[in-house]
């Protein structure tokens, strides 16, 4: 069985993959996939700590939480892309630079 | 199933659709803000019985049967500190939804409207009352959801699409950040009940996994909370919102950030070793400022008021970050008339924009001599925002201060009160504006607000006034509330009983 900090190495990962995603990435779909990584990071951690929790059977409560979290990510994705569609409507462009027109 | 309160609040939810399906066809648009309204008012009436049952019992738990109790299935539990909250939540949206009445009158889509605003009091609700780290994320994502839809709205404007973009990334990163550090905690202890995770986490040693857990926690709350530098959402959100949707955000959202961040912190980290307590009270402090000096440089009137809630923000967590009784008592106070001081505020620049059309501090120059009523609430709500003395925020800033001398953060208070100096500032400079200054061409042919509008905005210039001339039971229950909030022992014992 492969040791357990493999899988938190993987997921601390992905989070930071996921960071950078939302920090570098122009494009507006790319901004929401990084969302759709770093949610995907935590998935993977609750379900490596409960196949891990006793050496004996797998604890659903993991499980639960992640497909709950999977409903929930789906439907901040789909409003997202709602948002999106409306923002290309408006500046025929999916550059979030093009989005600059809020002072800060 | 969630208690009466959180339960009316959903069906009415569920059941606007319907109304606005019936209704379409007869072209009655005001029915289903009426509807609404007939929800919060139930969901308000189960609240009081809701509240003399937590003030006999001090905790009620509501769990589902053996094997599902805690700690291994979700639960709510309710304390005074939950019942506070709500309360305000109930008060707030109310007044704002009444608001909304006329101010949304010419929006299409006001059956989604209306129901989103019940989901997001709903998801609020959920979230104070939750006893378990699950339920609150559920509730949480239910709050997130309906507020990046109603911050980006009026879709036809740039200006939402692009502050609903923006919010929806940073904050749903924050939520992915905070379901990592449950992910974390879940490792550490394979339990999400606060309860289980403050009886096995008490006297942890500060070892690396816990320092990132908590790490995670302050950022992804902080987010919510507008904790700079995870702030720059805010002012966006706040003032691309249709007006009642910023009084409802700036008013109670942000504080459920910051009051779930505390909870947790406390219940979760209270018994731990780490010294997260001067991490916050730093966080505080620069959160203040970055506030206070922003909104000096701004000429919108909206997002003056969204900085200005950044700051108002610093001054609460400043006093949770005292973590004594008194310190939390007066942060729990400030939320109570922040909410109300920052909703009157909103609604009334929501009435200048609507009569105007702008929300250009040059252009309504004036704007007293033609809207006298709402000029004259937006005074009072100004100068009890600036912490004058027979007003409000007064009583409760001035608790913070003093809480956070006797807590020996005497730097740290001594940062706070220059920076509520420094709010006098601008907000007299904006009432210099409306009133003493000659009006523009705009102001001059603006007419007075219609009179649904103005109801709400006069009832919460009398709270304001109510509040700071007799402050005694405000005070009492926000320091019972804060009694409930440090009483650990007690919360841990109503959910895990003798275990």
């Amino acid at each position: 069985m492969i040791s357990l900090s493999y899988y938190i190495a993987c997921a601390v990962v992905l989070y930071i993959i996921g960071l950078y995603c939302l920090a570098s990435k122009r494009n507006m779909i790319k901004l929401v996939m990084g969302l759709e990584i770093l949610v995907n990071a935590a998935h993977l951690n609750f379900i490596a700590f409960s196949a891990y929790a006793s050496p004996s059977y797998i604890d659903p409560f993991g499980h639960s939480i992640v497909i709950m979290s999977i409903g929930f990510a789906g439907c901040v994705t789909a409003l997202a892309l709602v948002i999106v569609t409306y923002a290309y409507k408006h500046y025929k462009t999916l550059d979030v630079r093009k989005l600059r027109r809020l002072r800060w | 199933m969630f208690t009466l309160t959180l339960d009316a609040l959903l069906v009415f939810m569920i059941g606007t659709p319907v109304v606005g399906w019936v209704i379409r066809k007869k072209g009655y648009p005001k029915v289903q803000g009426i509807y609404a309204l007939a929800g919060l008012l139930v969901a308000g009436y189960f609240l009081y019985g809701l509240s003399s049952e937590v003030s006999r019992k001090g905790i009620v738990l509501i769990a589902g049967f053996p094997p599902f109790n805690p700690p291994l299935g979700a639960c709510l539990q309710i304390d005074l500190l939950s019942v506070f909250m709500t309360m305000l939540y109930i008060v707030i949206g109310l007044l704002t939804t009444a608001y909304s009445i006329k101010f949304m009158e010419r929006d299409s889509s006001l059956t989604e409207y209306y129901t989103l605003i019940l989901g997001l009091v709903a998801g609020m609700t959920g979230v104070v009352f939750a006893g378990d780290f699950f339920t609150l994320f559920v509730f949480w994502e239910l709050m997130c959801l309906t507020s990046y839809a109603l911050v980006a709205f009026r879709k036809q404007k740039w200006e939402s699409i692009e502050a609903g973009f923006k919010y929806l990334i940073m904050s749903a990163a924050g939520s992915a950040t905070i379901l990592l550090a449950m992910s974390f905690l879940y490792g550490m202890t394979g339990t999400l009940n606060f309860a289980a995770l403050a009886s096995r986490l008490s006297n942890a040693p500060p070892e690396g996994w816990l320092h990132i857990t908590l790490a995670l926690v302050i950022v992804g709350f902080g987010v919510k909370a507008a904790i700079v530098p995870f702030h720059t959402w805010l002012p966006d959100a706040h003032s691309a919102a249709p007006s009642p949707i910023s009084a409802i955000l700036s008013g109670v959202l942000v504080q459920t950030g910051a009051c779930a961040l505390i909870r947790i912190l406390l219940l979760v980290f209270g018994s731990t070793q780490l010294a997260w307590q001067t991490t916050l009270a730093i966080f505080a402090v620069f959160t203040m400022f970055v506030g206070n000096l922003m909104a000096l440089l701004q000429n919108d009137l909206k997002r003056l008021l969204a900085f200005s809630t950044i700051a108002h923000m610093g001054y609460i967590i400043f006093g949770f970050a005292t973590v004594s009784e008194e310190g939390l008592a007066a942060s729990l106070f400030h939320v109570l008339n922040h909410g109300i001081m920052k909703s009157l505020l909103f609604l009334c620049a929501g009435a200048f924009i609507r009569q105007t059309g702008t929300s250009d501090l040059r252009k309504l120059r004036g704007i007293a001599g033609a809207m006298p009523i709402t000029s004259a609430a937006f005074t009072i709500g100004s100068v009890a925002i600036a912490a004058f003395p027979p007003l409000n925020g007064f009583w409760s800033e001035m608790m913070i201060v003093a809480a956070g001398v006797r807590a020996e953060m005497i730097v740290f208070s001594a940062l706070a009160l220059a920076n509520i100096a420094l709010s006098v500032v601008y907000y007299f400079r904006v009432v210099r504006i409306m009133i003493l200054e000659k009006p523009t061409k705009v102001s001059r042919k603006a007419t007075k607000a219609p009179m649904p509008m103005l109801i709400p905005i006069l009832v919460l210039a009398f709270l304001c006034i109510f509040i700071g001339a007799y402050p005694v039971p405000y005070i009492d229950a926000s320091s019972k509330a804060a009694e409930a909030m440090l009483n650990i022992g007690g919360y841990i014992h109503a959910a895990l009983g003798g275990l």
